[in-house]
């Protein structure tokens, strides 16, 4: 009952925030990037919100239960050192006086300036909108898995519930994204931190769980194999090396080229804002991480295998509701529920975004009012949602391996394409096509055939064909980089940079 | 268990270092626009 009513307060305060944020969202810059006017504090609670998704609160602990504290290395370690690297985007993606408002625009402007209609710029489009969906199907089965825990009704039924959570949080563009974010934010923490508390209660504090942790064998799945004695403790705990360096890798170097994260960096008020906001959110995230480390290795003492037929992903629901207080416990699996909800809303507004701006009016060119614009893309985002929910009926993966999967993908695509466009001059649209489709390809390709890592195979050889492709055509045009590297731009620049950005503006 | 938190923890440091430099960057070039305030950690 309390778990029910705790849950009735927080939508409650959904449909609050995102009916009193829907009058900020007027213009489309309004609605996709917020303006580019947010300040630090709204910036910390969205991009941390945004940051910690089902992946984290449950696939997370899920792996250190099972693999033990290589899970540290591999997602919150690399995690944080993706982290580190988006201010280098920050650094140069704000430099222009008029930003880009979505990641194919930044493509369309940096690699093809002069072309009206840009298909690099719909490839991008296209590629993201599949990440994202993949993405957000993540988080419904997440959100699925906790609603299920809290109400009791079957996970089947549970998912539809985020519709509703979608319909509020969307509805108001960037602006209700951001307020949902930062209160999700808060309760994550408190969430995260009181849940940590109730399991080192319950276990005797962190010396016992390290001490269980060094001696336990007992099998992930009842059933199962057998852990080897101390395994848990091991830098590459139940991981081969090649294996965890993969995680890692993927995790680290996909985070800042994975499109949401660029466009976050387009809507703070400037570029110390936007870097600022990172490192904040750096500091916020060690009371989240922190606590979910406790959670995932805590209930390994607590409930030493998991009942057949149970993933790992549902290691913290099911020792929250055994251990905790009831209104510990509420607060806690509602703090899992807005993790979902945070992150699904922030990818569909993305994802949207780019399908309808992007693509669909790459395709068919008309100009849109400010508010046609925002009415379509609020029909896509439902839409979407409503087919992401769908999908997630008979969910295929464990939440924080299929986040490591999608950001590897987004790694290998646009991690070249980013940083050699914003730091290489001589970067040319060559070069990007180049990169975004052997990337694409070399890693679907490298994943089917069972490569232990996809991503490093990708980004090789779609590092030799930008390389041979920059080298074998011609300088890119001066207006196509010189926004990222002067202070001020020529008029011609200036030119090109109105045409892009007011494609579709003004009915 | 100590090798694990020490990685994250070296990223972390990382993190914050790589953004100092960041902000003394923008100071350093000045534009206001992008941020540059006459402090290294103070926005507007």
């Amino acid at each position: 009952m309390m778990y029910i009513v705790v849950l009735g307060f927080y939508l409650l305060f959904i449909v609050w925030s995102s009916v009193k944020s829907l009058k900020n969202a007027e213009s489309i810059s309004d609605f996709t990037t917020g303006g580019h006017r947010m300040g630090l504090l709204l910036g910390i609670g969205t991009t941390t919100a945004t940051w910690v998704s089902v992946a984290s609160v449950l696939g997370v602990p899920g792996y250190l239960y099972s693999s033990g504290v290589a899970a540290i290395i591999g997602w919150v370690a690399g995690w944080c050192l993706g982290g580190a690297l988006i201010p280098l985007v920050a650094y140069k993606i704000r430099r222009p006086e008029t930003p880009v408002r979505t990641f194919p625009e930044f493509i369309h402007l940096r690699y093809e300036p002069f072309k009206k209609n840009s298909p690099l710029r719909m490839i991008v489009g296209i590629l993201m909108t599949i990440g994202y969906f993949l993405l957000v199907h993540i988080q419904v089965v997440g959100f699925g898995i906790v609603f299920e825990t809290i109400t009791g009704i079957d996970y089947k039924i549970a998912i539809f519930a985020f519709l509703v959570f979608l319909l509020f949080t969307s509805i108001g563009g960037f602006w209700s994204v951001a307020a949902t974010d930062t209160l999700n934010t808060v309760l994550i923490v408190i969430g995260v931190v009181l849940g940590s508390g109730a399991v080192l209660a319950a276990t005797g504090g962190l010396q016992n769980i390290v001490d269980t942790l060094s001696t336990t064998t007992a099998p992930t799945i009842a059933g199962g194999p057998p852990l080897e004695k101390g395994i848990l403790l091991t830098p590459l705990g139940t991981f081969s090396l090649s294996a965890l360096i993969s995680i890692f890798i993927s995790n680290s170097l996909g985070s800042p080229a994975s499109p949401h994260w660029v466009t976050r960096m387009l809507a703070p008020k400037n570029i110390k804002v936007a870097i600022l906001q990172i490192m904040g959110t750096i500091g916020v995230l060690l009371f989240i991480m922190g606590p979910l480390i406790i959670l995932g290795l805590g209930a390994k003492a607590l409930l030493p295998s998991l009942p057949a037929g149970k993933t790992t992903d549902y290691i913290v629901p099911l020792i929250i509701q055994d251990y905790a207080p009831p209104l510990v416990g509420a607060m806690t699996l509602v703090a899992l529920c807005a993790a979902a909800v945070s992150t699904a809303n922030s990818m569909l507004l993305t994802a949207g975004t780019t399908l309808y701006y992007d693509v669909f009016l790459g395709i068919f060119p008309k100009k849109v009012s400010d508010k046609d614009f925002n009415k379509t893309l609020r029909l896509i985002i439902f839409v979407m949602g409503f087919l992401a929910v769908v999908s997630a009926i008979k969910p295929p993966w464990f939440l924080a391996m299929g986040f490591v999967y999608v950001y590897g993908g987004f790694g290998a695509a646009f991690f070249l394409a980013v940083f050699l466009g914003l730091y290489w001059k001589r970067m040319n649209a060559a070069g990007a096509y180049a990169g975004i489709l052997i990337g694409s390809i070399g890693y679907v390709v490298s994943k089917a055939l069972g490569a232990s890592n996809p991503f490093l195979i990708a980004a090789g050889i779609s590092l030799i064909g930008v390389i041979l492709a920059v080298y074998m055509s011609k300088k890119p045009p001066i207006e196509a980089y010189e926004p990222y590297f002067e202070e001020k731009v020529s008029k011609s620049t200036d030119r090109v940079l109105t045409n892009v950005i007011n494609r579709s503006e003004g009915a | 268990m100590v090798t694990a938190l020490m990685i994250w923890l070296g990223t972390m440091i990382f993190s914050f270092v790589l953004g100092t430099y960041l902000c003394f960057k923008i100071e350093k070039s000045g534009v206001k626009r992008w941020g540059a305030t006459g402090r290294i950690f103070k926005y507007k």
